[in-house]
C-alpha cells in the first residue's frame, strides 16, 4: 500500500559530522591509554617501553576531542551551565566529569612517567632543561625511594586511569544508545560497540604514531620494537575480532526487532551499504583481519601500517554511520533525512585535526621519550607532523 | 489530582486549512523554516481505492518526556500541570533533546540558537485564554484543557470516543489524543521509506 506525503514539514539532521569526530577522538585516546597501561598497571614488561608515547597521545586526542562538542554548541559561550547544572538521567552530563577526571588523573599517571627523566635532562642545558625545571615543581629527588614512589604511584593513577578510560568511551555509547526513539541506537550492545572499535582504531593510530616517534626520536625502529608492533598487531587482530562479532550481533538482532528495527537494518544493507559493509566491515575490520591472521604479515611493517589505517578508516566510517545514519530515518513524515556536512563543520575538524598533530609533535620532540632499551641522540631532527 | 493539561485533536472535523499552523507561527514568533505545530498531509492507496488524511502534530507534553530526561543541564523542565518548557537562558544547545525526542517535535531556533517547542502557548493560559491552535481552529477539532478535570470537555470527549496518540510504545507517554486518526499518518512508514516503496 502506497502512501504519499503531500505536505512534508522538513527537519533537519542536527548531530552531524562533528558529534560523529568527538566519538572518535574520545575512542581514539581510551584505546591508546588501555594499550599503555599493559605495562604499568597490568605488568606486561616489554608494554612499557611504549607507556609514554600513548600516554601524551591519550591525553592531547582527549584534550582537543571536546572541542568538536563546543564548537557544535548553539550557545557555547554557555558551556559552564554543564557543570553547574546537573541532570543525573542524562548521560551527557555523566560525561562531562569523566571528560575531566579522565585528563586529569592521566597528567599525573604521565608526569610520575616522565619525572626522573625530567630531571636527568636538567643537566644538559638549554630550553628543554627549563621546560622541564618548571614540569618537575622542583621535585627533583632521585634517591632509590623517590624512584620507588614514581613507580607506585604510576601504578596507582594506571588503575584508576583505567577505569576512566572505560567510562569515558563507554559512557558515549550511553548517549546514543539511550535515545529509545531510535531503534538504530536503542541497543544495550552499543557501549561495549563503541568500547571494542575504539580498542580497534586505538591500536591503529598508536601502531603509526610509536613508528613515528620511534624513528625521529631514535633514527631508527629496534628490533625491540618491531617485535612489539607485531605483537600489538596480533591484539588488533583479536580486537577487531570481538568488535567484528559484535557488529554481527547487533545487525543480527536489529533485522530481528520491531519494524523500525528491521527498517533500520534493511536501511544499513542497502540504501548504506556501500559505507556500512563495504567501507566500516570489509575494508575497516575484514581486510585487516585476514592480514593480520598470518604471523608473517604481522612481522611485515607496511602490512602492519596498512591494516592501522585501514582500521582507522573503519571506526571512523563507523562512527559516522552511527551518529549520522541513525538520524537519516524519519521520525514523523515520509522522507529519509538528507545529510550535507557544512564547510563550517569540516572546516573545525581538519583544524583541530592539524592542531591535535601539532601539538603531538612539540610534545614529542620536547618531552624525554627515552625508554628501557632506547636512550635519545644528542641532536634531534625536526620532526614532521604525526598524522591523524 | 491536580491539573493535567493535554490537546485532543478531532481529525473527523478537521479540513486540513493548515490555519493552527500559520496561527502558531504569527503568535509565537517562529522563524522560516522551522516549525512548533506542523499538520501533515498524505493520501493512502491506489486509484479508485484512496483516502486521504491529515495528522496535527506539535509537542506531546509527555508525562515521561524523553528530551527532559537527556537534557544535560535541567534546561527542560515539566510544571505541575505538565507543560513541558525549556529555559531559554539555560539551554546550551546540545541538541540531545531533539535527537532524543520520538515526535520531531523540537528545532533549534535559528534566532535565538536554543532548543524551542510548542509551550501550549502558555503567555496565552496564565491570562486564560486558549493556546492560540486551539484559538484559531476553524471547526473546533482542536480541544484543549484538564484532563484531570471530569466536567472540562476535554475530558469528556476523551471518556466518550476511541482515542489514539502517536506511537504508544515509548515510554514517553504523549498527551496529545487524537480521535480517527490515521495509523499510517501516526508513525512514518518505515519499511516504505527504506525500500522505496517494494515492501
Amino acid at each position: 500500500m502506497s502512501t504519499v506525503h503531500f505536505f512534508n514539514t522538513p527537519h533537519q539532521i542536527y548531530w552531524g559530522l562533528l558529534i560523529a569526530l568527538y566519538f572518535f577522538y574520545t575512542g581514539l585516546s581510551a584505546g591508546s591509554f588501555i594499550l599503555t597501561s599493559l605495562g604499568t598497571v597490568f605488568g606486561i614488561e616489554k608494554y612499557k617501553k611504549v607507556s609514554k608515547v600513548g600516554v601524551i597521545m591519550a591525553i592531547i586526542l582527549l584534550a582537543f576531542a571536546p572541542l568538536h562538542l563546543l564548537f557544535d554548541l548553539a550557545q557555547p559561550g554557555r558551556f559552564l551551565n554543564l557543570f553547574t547544572s546537573v541532570n543525573p538521567t542524562s548521560a551527557m552530563s555523566w560525561g562531562i566529569y569523566l571528560l575531566i577526571l579522565y585528563p586529569v588523573v592521566l597528567m599525573f599517571y604521565a608526569w610520575y612517567l616522565f619525572r626522573q627523566d625530567m630531571v636527568n635532562g636538567l643537566d644538559k642545558g638549554g630550553m628543554k632543561a627549563s621546560i622541564y625545571k618548571f614540569l618537575l615543581f622542583g621535585k627533583k629527588d632521585m634517591s632509590e625511594a623517590a624512584k620507588a614512589n614514581d613507580k607506585k604511584k604510576q601504578k596507582i593513577f594506571g588503575t584508576f586511569g583505567v577505569p576512566l578510560a572505560l567510562l569515558v568511551h563507554g559512557y558515549t555509547g550511553f548517549i546514543l544508545g539511550n535515545v529509545q526513539a531510535r531503534a538504530f541506537w536503542h541497543t544495550p550492545l552499543m557501549p561495549i560497540i563503541f568500547l571494542m572499535s575504539a580498542m580497534v582504531s586505538g591500536t591503529g593510530l598508536f601502531i603509526i604514531v610509536l613508528m613515528l616517534v620511534e624513528k625521529f626520536k631514535f633514527g631508527k625502529l629496534g628490533d625491540d620494537i618491531k617485535a612489539l608492533i607485531s605483537d600489538m598487531a596480533n591484539l588488533m587482530k583479536w580486537f577487531i575480532l570481538v568488535d567484528g562479532t559484535l557488529m554481527v550481533i547487533y545487525f543480527i538482532v536489529l533485522w530481528y526487532s520491531g519494524e523500525s528495527g528491521y527498517a533500520a537494518g534493511y536501511f544499513l544493507l542497502h540504501n548504506e551499504g556501500w559505507s556500512f559493509l563495504g567501507l566500516e566491515n570489509i575494508l575497516g575490520l575484514l581486510v585487516p583481519f585476514l592480514l593480520m591472521l598470518s604471523k608473517k604479515a604481522r612481522k611485515n611493517i607496511p602490512l602492519v601500517v596498512l591494516s592501522s589505517i585501514l582500521t582507522i578508516i573503519g571506526v571512523l566510517a563507523m562512527r559516522i554511520n552511527l551518529v549520522i545514519g541513525g538520524q537519516k530515518l524519519p521520525l514523523t513524515g515520509s522522507k529519509i533525512i538528507e545529510y550535507v556536512a557544512s564547510g563550517r563543520d569540516i572546516t573545525i575538524i581538519l583544524g583541530i585535526a592539524v592542531a591535535a598533530a601539532v601539538v603531538l609533535t612539540i610534545l614529542y620532540s620536547v618531552l624525554p621519550m627515552n625508554r628501557p632499551g632506547a636512550e635519545e641522540k644528542k641532536s634531534i631532527p625536526v620532526s614532521k607532523g604525526v598524522e591523524q | 489530582m491536580g491539573k493535567r493539561y493535554a490537546m485532543v485533536i478531532d481529525l473527523r472535523k478537521c479540513v486540513g486549512c493548515h490555519a493552527c499552523q500559520v496561527a502558531c507561527k504569527s503568535e509565537n514568533n517562529v522563524p522560516l523554516g522551522v516549525f512548533r505545530n506542523w499538520v501533515e498531509e498524505l493520501e493512502t492507496g491506489k486509484f479508485p481505492n484512496v483516502s486521504r488524511h491529515r495528522l496535527p502534530r506539535l509537542c506531546n507534553h509527555c508525562e515521561n518526556p524523553s528530551c527532559l530526561n537527556v537534557c544535560p543541564v535541567k534546561a527542560t523542565y515539566q510544571l505541575e500541570d505538565g507543560t513541558v518548557l525549556v529555559d531559554y537562558d539555560r539551554c546550551i544547545g546540545c541538541k540531545y533533546c531533539i535527537a532524543a525526542c520520538p515526535y520531531d517535535a523540537r528545532f533549534i531556533n535559528p534566532e535565538r540558537n536554543t532548543a524551542e517547542k510548542c509551550t501550549y502557548c502558555h503567555e496565552r493560559l496564565e491570562v486564560g485564554l486558549q493556546p492560540a491552535c486551539v484559538n484559531t481552529c476553524i471547526s473546533g477539532a482542536r480541544v484543549f484543557g484538564d484532563i484531570n478535570d471530569p466536567n472540562s470537555e476535554i475530558a469528556k470527549i476523551i471518556a466518550t470516543n476511541a482515542v489514539t496518540v502517536s506511537k504508544p510504545e515509548t515510554n514517553n507517554r504523549p498527551q496529545t489524543y487524537y480521535i480517527k486518526a490515521d495509523e499510517k499518518a501516526l508513525r512514518p512508514n518505515l519499511l516504505e521509506i527504506v525500500t522505496g516503496g517494494e515492501k
